[in-house]
């Protein structure tokens, strides 16, 4: 009992911490042009960090604590970036 | 009506970019040699469509004449293909304005543009195809380049490139320019020179 009481409160103080959103991006070919998508996320509060990854073609973003990005806001900047989103992984 | 020409040459900047870029962006360019010269600043609306301020110059050098058009514009992204590896885009184009006219020695009329425009790119290849119809002059141009290197986000891309255009009612000839493209964060900037020995300047600021 004591230890599954202390998984419970272990996973809950996980979620208590900023999260890592990687999210894959189709189309992102040029830096330049790339600029955008950093342009759109700036208005979000709740991103402690963005970084564009042209190698992997990946969107990493790092979320505050307590707060949270849906996957619809995501995909919605992502789009009017310009480019298409092709998974979110959430860690 | 030179009044107006020049301060729209003086609040249009110069650069190259995409004409639709991302939603609330704005794009400001400049293409300068020395028979022609583009620039704009444009608004997007959305990642689908732009509107702005095009100021275009056609000369003719031997008589020392230019035609100067005026336009507001709007660029639409009809179709673009996100790949993994690649994107592909085709715009239209289309502006109404005015025209000064110094080669038939008139002043003022009414003016239009329409156009189509094309482009393919990977990280390391691109390719371009764009032609441009306005009253009586027609631009056609196409370009291919590569990057021998990748750059990072935060890093300078350099670009070899080759422009093949031709201005009809101008010199219809065609002008292959090599250049040399580069870009940095959101800062793009180009020369080259035309195997006819002219000079081409281009910059291209997003924000």
């Amino acid at each position: 009992m004591k230890k599954i009481l202390l998984l419970v409160l272990m996973s809950l103080s996980l979620g208590a911490f900023a999260g890592e959103v990687n999210v894959k991006v189709s189309g992102m070919v040029c830096s330049m042009c790339a600029q955008g998508i950093q342009k759109k996320f700036s208005g979000e509060t709740a991103i402690e960090k963005l970084h564009v990854d042209m190698d992997k073609k990946e969107v990493h973003i790092t979320i505050k604590d307590g707060q949270d990005i849906s996957d619809d806001t995501i995909k919605k900047l992502i789009t009017e970036a310009g480019y298409n989103v092709a998974a979110i992984t959430r860690k | 009506m030179k009044k107006l020409m020049t301060l729209l040459l003086l609040i249009s900047f110069k650069a190259f970019a995409h004409p639709v870029i991302y939603k609330g962006g704005w794009a400001i360019s400049s293409s300068n040699m020395p028979d022609y010269s583009n620039n704009y600043v444009m608004y997007s609306l959305s990642n689908r469509f732009s509107v702005g301020m095009d100021h275009w110059r056609f000369g003719q050098r031997d008589e020392d004449l230019n035609n100067d058009l005026g336009l507001l514009k709007l660029n639409h992204l009809l179709w673009r293909r996100n790949g993994e590896e690649s994107q592909a885009n085709v715009y239209l184009h289309g502006g109404l304005g005015v025209e000064d006219q110094e080669f038939e020695k008139k002043t003022l009329r009414g003016a239009y543009m329409y156009g189509l425009e094309a482009d393919w790119e990977t990280r390391t290849l691109y390719t371009s195809l764009k032609h441009y119809q306005f009253n009586d002059i027609a631009v056609t141009q196409a370009r291919v380049g590569f990057s021998p290197k990748t750059a990072k986000f935060e890093d300078l891309q350099t670009w070899f490139m080759v422009q093949g255009m031709v201005i009809n009612d101008v010199n219809e000839e065609l002008m292959i320019t090599p250049l040399v493209r580069f870009f940095y964060h959101n800062v793009l900037w180009e020369m080259g020179s035309s195997t006819r020995g002219e000079w081409m300047i281009n910059l291209m600021v997003h924000y």
